[in-house]
């Protein structure tokens, strides 16, 4: 199919990438996690429906899990990260039991706060998160031998984390559970009708978007190598990740990444003259997006894309 | 025999108000049978009640014999009660074949499986050839098609119908009637609520009459339109005179159905 | 004794800035009431004033009360423009239209003060900025009991007008029942344009009644939108008097909170009560009773 040969040719440039930009190789690497993280709060922001604004948390807890269990008891990094999944979808399954039964827009202002006060308990619980000072990640096993603190292997970490989320978003959407989450997304009591609990499902789409949020933070975190509560639970980034989906297209598989790639584009290509005031793009494009353009990038394209394919299919 | 559908002193209250008051009803295998009322009688409010999206204060419901008194829609659905709404509900952002792929994966894991049953439904509403219209894109006659595929495609043995007939012209309320009829002859168990009196006539076995969130009369299509306390209710109280008293078997025609 | 004055000096401190916070609110209640807008904008604005402020005190010299009054006019006709470019478009859209458009709106007015002003803290000394009042026992902070004040003052002044004009009847009328509203030839499209104006003028009123007693950064702004959606759920939304209710009881947990558990989760406090406000009574702690299915 068109589009699967489409994205192998993309996956053969990006695995070439660091051997052409070797000095580009960090914001490559933000690109990618922002994408994985967008794809993954897709899952529940766009094919479920349920609009979050406190993913930080997620990247919080995965970031922050895998930094203390290496520096405190040497846990190799990938028994970290998937401690930071585990918590993570620990932490979805008991939020989304509290806040499911809240609709729309009161749901995103109960993730508003839930996220805060995770972040001011990072930064108060001082005995478990060495608080303001942040985190230092002194030192990692090496898996086979490679350095996780070298941009060239942190930038195959992502890239893969990224293909991972895609894969897997891409052959949830297209079964059962992928279409009982539309059901849910577009009208929870016809979906009750079609015999699907609402509940259970956006439970277990916050876990597995939590969860894969939480694997990314960890590679961000070997990334960063320095954690402060004040950046990575920051409720800006939560706003980064749902913008990043919204733009780019809620409830596509491209979507998301679409997204990143244009607005850590546009952040690069403005980033003299906006310095630290790179979430101004996002301001603008979403107000711009919201108007004319509400289902994002990719999701307006595929609106007209079915409607051409079905009058065309008619015609005959 | 055990009956489909057992409804037995269903009381519903909002607040002061009871909406439904000791209401009763038995639904056997393949029978038709009519909910009718002037507005307001509580008859939708006892559907939903049925159908576990609002709660009932008292009484109980049993579906071929399991206590599904307070299980919620889903679960009442995945026993095999199906049901439309009066305001069709499609999934609007899916298309057509899709809207009815996601209740037949009730009964199977595999997309495959799924699908041949979404295309079957579709078949016998009439829909396939639409399938990969974008649902939002219908009219209302295809749309309450869908409605009715999607519950179909359940493989419901009890199915409610909500004013399933409202606002069809002429053809497409005759196609709709023959269409009922063909389900209940494979076994299927309808309650039907009903304003378009040609067709609780001309498909009910057995006719139920609310006014008030009370049952006031019931029986066989004939008997029930010659009350005279229907006629009264309908008449004399809370009911419109014209379209909607039991005499008449005129159909309203707002909107145009494709022939 | 000793702790029973403390009690009531931390008590009064909870209840003045309550009331600054009730003024944040009124302003957040009403929009939502009215236009069922989530502002996530409002506490821009809130910043926006602060850096009026700022601006005209260091250049005209002007005390914040004083300038607050000839600086909120603007403020109106600005937000009266907002409403009509971006959200009178979006009346009949999704649900999360509103609420993404007016956060689009808060990173842009956030960023461009950023741009405009650097991430360096501003402050204004007033001349009073130290003084206090003695009540009785109590030590009050004269700027903090003129910030209370004052917000009380504005919130009543909002009351009256909406209880006893016309203009404020054809608000309430928009607020129960916007098509009733229309039906009965209320111009729906300017009450909205009005009703936002005055929200944002609340919330920049806050920002210069704040000012001297805090320092402005260009992201002090969504603590404060938090802070008012504590109070609006709190209070009920679009409940103007229940926005009273929830700023004072905002302010007294904030301040009793820091002072008798741990100040560092002051935030916290407010966030839990809004959580279970949310959870359990959703119609606020001042609200109608709703009938719970």
């Amino acid at each position: 199919m068109r589009t699967s040969l489409i994205a192998l040719v993309l996956l053969a440039l990006a695995a070439l990438y660091p051997l052409a930009f070797p000095h580009l190789l960090s914001i490559a690497i933000f690109f990618l996690i922002l994408a994985g993280w967008a794809t993954a709060w897709d899952i529940l922001g766009g094919w479920t429906g349920q609009t979050s604004l406190g993913h930080a948390a997620f990247v919080g807890l995965g970031s922050y899990t895998l930094a203390i269990l290496a520096n405190r008891y040497g846990l190799a990094p990938w028994w970290g990260a998937l401690s930071g999944m585990a918590l993570a979808a620990l932490l979805a399954w008991i939020w989304g039991k509290l806040t499911f039964k809240l609709r729309g827009p009161y749901f995103t202002l109960s993730t508003i706060a839930i996220a805060e006060i995770l972040r001011l308990v990072a930064i108060e619980e001082k005995w478990l998160t060495q608080g303001a000072e942040g985190v230092f990640i002194f030192s990692l096993e090496q898996p086979f031998g490679f350095d996780l603190f070298d941009r060239q292997v942190e930038y195959y970490a992502a890239l893969l984390y990224l293909v991972l989320v895609l894969l897997l978003v891409g052959w949830l959407v297209q079964g059962k559970f992928g279409y009982q989450m539309r059901a849910v997304r577009e009208d929870e009591e016809a979906a009750q009708a079609a015999g699907i609990n609402p509940e259970r499902v956006k439970l277990i789409a916050f876990m597995l978007s939590g969860a894969l949020t939480a694997l990314g933070a960890a590679i961000y975190a070997v990334f960063l190598s320095y954690l402060e509560p004040h950046d990575i639970f920051f409720l800006p980034l939560s706003v980064q990740i749902a913008l990043t989906a919204i733009i780019g297209g809620r409830g596509t598989l491209f979507g998301p990444l679409t997204g990143a790639l244009l607005l850590v584009g546009a952040g690069e290509v403005f980033r003299n003259t906006f310095a630290e005031a790179n979430l101004l793009i996002y301001g603008i494009l979403i107000v711009l997006v919201v108007l004319f353009l509400p289902r994002g990038l990719i999701g307006a394209w595929r609106y007209r894309a079915i409607r051409r394919r079905y009058a065309r299919s008619a015609q005959r | 025999m055990q009956e489909a559908l057992n409804a037995d002193g269903v009381v519903v209250q909002f607040g002061g108000l009871t909406a439904v008051n000791r209401v009763s009803l038995k639904l056997g295998k393949g029978e038709i049978q009519g909910l009718i009322g002037p507005n307001g009688a509580g008859k939708t409010t006892l559907f939903n009640a049925l159908t576990g999206y609002v709660r009932l204060h008292q009484g109980s419901v049993k579906l071929f014999g399991d206590d599904i008194t307070h299980l919620p829609p889903y679960a009442r659905a995945r026993r095999g009660l199906g049901r439309t709404f009066q305001i069709e509900r499609p999934f609007e952002e899916l298309t057509v074949l899709e809207n009815a792929l996601i209740p037949a994966f009730l009964k199977t894991e595999r997309r495959q499986q799924a699908e041949a049953r979404a295309w079957q439904v579709l078949e016998q509403v009439g829909l396939a050839d639409r399938a990969q219209q974008p649902s939002a894109d219908l009219n209302l006659a295809r749309r309450r098609r869908l409605e009715l595929a999607k519950a179909l495609a359940l493989e419901p043995r009890v199915l409610f119908l909500d004013e399933l007939m409202a606002g069809l012209n002429p053809p497409a309320l005759a196609d709709m009637i023959a269409f009922v009829r063909g389900l209940s002859e494979t076994g299927l168990a309808i309650l039907m609520v009903e304003h378009i009196m040609k067709a609780i006539v001309e498909l009910c076995d057995h006719v139920i009459v609310l006014a008030f969130g009370e049952k006031i009369s019931e029986g066989t299509p004939e008997a029930v339109t010659a009350d005279p306390r229907v006629i009264e209710a309908y008449l004399g109280g809370a009911g419109a005179a014209g379209e909607e008293s039991p005499g008449s078997a005129d159909e309203p025609t707002n909107e145009t159905g494709e022939s | 004794m000793e702790v029973f004055v403390a009690f009531l000096q931390n008590l009064s401190g909870g209840i003045l800035i309550g009331g600054v916070y009730a003024l944040v609110g009124a302003g957040l209640t009403l929009v939502f009431g009215v236009m069922r807008v989530i502002n996530f904008a409002h506490g821009e604005f809130l910043a926006i004033g602060m850096y009026l402020a700022f601006i005209m005190h260091s250049s005209l010299g002007l005390d914040p009360f004083l300038a607050m009054l000839l600086a909120l006019p603007f403020g109106f006709l600005f937000a009266l423009g907002l409403e009509r470019l971006i959200l009178s478009h979006l009346i009949d859209a999704p649900e999360d239209s509103t609420l993404l458009a007016t956060l689009g709106l808060a990173l842009i007015l956030s960023n461009t003060l950023l741009l405009l002003f650097g991430a360096e803290p501003k402050t204004l000394y007033v001349p009073y900025a130290t003084a206090t009042l003695r009540l009785g026992a109590l030590t009050l902070s004269l700027p903090l009991l003129l910030a209370g004040g004052i917000a009380i003052l504005i919130i009543i002044g909002l009351s009256l007008f909406l209880n006893f004009t016309e203009q404020g009847r054809a608000i309430r009328a928009t607020s129960q029942n916007r098509l009733g509203a229309e039906l009965v030839g209320i111009n729906t499209r300017a009450i909205h344009g009005l009703v936002f104006g005055i929200g944002t003028v609340a919330a920049m009123a806050s920002g210069f009644i704040l000012m001297p007693m805090l320092f402005a950064i260009p992201d002090i702004g969504p603590g404060f939108t938090l802070k008012a959606f504590v109070v609006t759920v709190l209070g009920g939304m679009g409940n103007i008097a229940g926005a009273i209710g929830g700023g004072l009881l905002l302010g007294i947990v904030e301040v009793l909170g820091a002072s008798y558990l741990s100040s560092g989760y002051r935030d916290a406090y407010g966030l839990l009560a809004f959580l279970l406000v949310l959870l359990l009574r959703p119609e606020g702690l001042f609200g109608r009773t709703v009938q719970r299915v």
